[in-house]
């Protein structure tokens, strides 16, 4: 038993609190990252973006804050470093983070895979497609092809491809405002 | 944008490269959208590789714990160029301010600049301006094993190749090399060998027309 002057300091250890940034950086850098990559779908701006909101983020955080809070501010900065990424790269907020809606991403328990609505929001949109505009965006997004792949497979010219290709993609737009929840 | 950019960009993203700066319209950005939904949507390819999460992890702890001067590692050569150029680019802004302060005359003491940029002829910089005097960019001569030079430019509405030439001080003009400015922006460098930093007095930027677009002087 230890006497009343040697008790030594103790403190509690919230479990729903990270104890240093290392956790918090392992707890949300895979999921952070894909949420990034579902924005932008290249590898080299995923990295980029999810290593800015790291550098951005760690500095001034409190670890004070519970992990729903720190999620909730790593989802904040993440959300302001891409509006700024599209900004800079097209002039238009082409993709966003929606903090409520997102958090999903960084809540999963560990070891499941982060929730993603890509691959149900692609086949929404390519099942509503007519046949060979299907067929073109399969080919080029999901089946890694080149256009000169895709025209081969499809029988057409290079430049019949890149046509078909351009009005399936702008049919899937309106299609993909259409269909959104 | 035109169909051709907008065509690029989408190539871009099926690639899975980053799709390069353009001006979009709403419209636009709606294909460019739908684009990265389908992308995204590729299986096995939405997870981080391992040495890009232990790549930050290691510069994030050097970020929470900067390392003692015995722990440096080598800075990779862009980084240092990049970081010499925003040194320099502080001294640049020191000394205009030391002349603006000289010149109206409210100060007697001797100002002190603060950028750690090395003296002598070690590193040398200059202003690329138009006739005009419109500021379009910068070019840095450094000195060292190996001495190189390096520059970035921004010429708006300018697309295509550009050559550097770099005047000497006994007046012979040495072509020093051709880049390529995208969306009005561009960089170069590289090493030279023969050429003396120190008795560099110049550079001037010429369009394949032969035109100049624009010239530096090198700070004594």
């Amino acid at each position: 038993m230890v006497s009343g002057g040697d008790v030594p300091y103790l403190h509690v250890v919230d479990d729903d609190a990270y104890g240093d940034w290392e956790s918090v950086y392992r707890d949300n850098v895979d999921r952070l990252y894909r949420l990034m990559y579902a924005r932008v779908g290249n590898r080299a701006d995923a990295e980029e973006l999810t290593s800015e909101v790291f550098t951005t983020a760690l500095r001034p955080l409190r670890l004070s804050s519970s992990k729903g809070e720190v999620r909730a501010y790593l989802l904040l900065t993440a959300k302001t470093v891409l509006a700024s990424h599209w900004r800079r790269r097209l002039g238009q907020p082409v993709t966003a983070i929606d903090p409520e809606t997102d958090l999903a991403y960084l809540t999963q328990p560990p070891g499941s895979e982060p929730p993603s609505d890509a691959p149900a929001r692609a086949a929404r949109i390519l099942e509503a497609l007519p046949e060979r505009y299907r067929r073109i965006l399969e080919l080029r997004f999901l089946e890694a092809c080149s256009i000169k792949e895709a025209a081969h497979t499809m029988q057409i010219t290079v430049s019949n491809a890149k046509v078909l290709q351009h009005r399936a993609l702008r049919m899937a737009a309106s299609l993909d405002l259409e269909l959104a929840p | 944008m035109t169909r051709r950019r907008l065509s690029a960009i989408v190539d871009a993203i099926a690639a899975g490269r980053r799709p390069k700066r353009f001006r979009a319209d709403p419209d636009d950005a709606e294909v460019v959208r739908t684009a990265i939904a389908l992308r995204a949507a590729r299986p096995g390819e939405a997870g981080p590789t391992e040495a890009f999460v232990e790549d930050l992890f290691q510069r994030l702890s050097e970020q929470a714990n900067p390392p003692t001067s015995a722990e440096l590692r080598p800075v990779p050569a862009r980084r240092l160029r990049v970081a010499l150029v925003a040194a320099a680019s502080a001294a640049v802004l020191v000394a205009g301010t030391v002349v603006a302060t000289e010149k109206l005359g409210t100060s007697a003491t001797a100002p002190s600049a603060t950028a750690q940029v090395p003296h002598g002829t070690v590193l040398r910089t200059g202003t690329f301006q138009t006739t005009r005097g419109r500021v379009l960019g910068q070019i840095v001569a450094y000195r060292g094993h190996p001495s190189w030079v390096f520059m970035n430019v921004d010429v708006p509405n300018y697309e295509g190749r550009i050559e550097c030439m770099l005047q000497v001080d006994d007046g012979t003009t040495v072509a020093f090399g051709t880049f390529t400015i995208h969306n009005g922006v561009g960089q170069f460098s590289r090493a030279i060998g023969a050429v003396n930093v120190s008795r560099l007095r110049g550079a001037e930027l010429v369009n394949p027309a032969g035109s100049a677009v624009a010239a530096a002087t090198f700070a004594a």
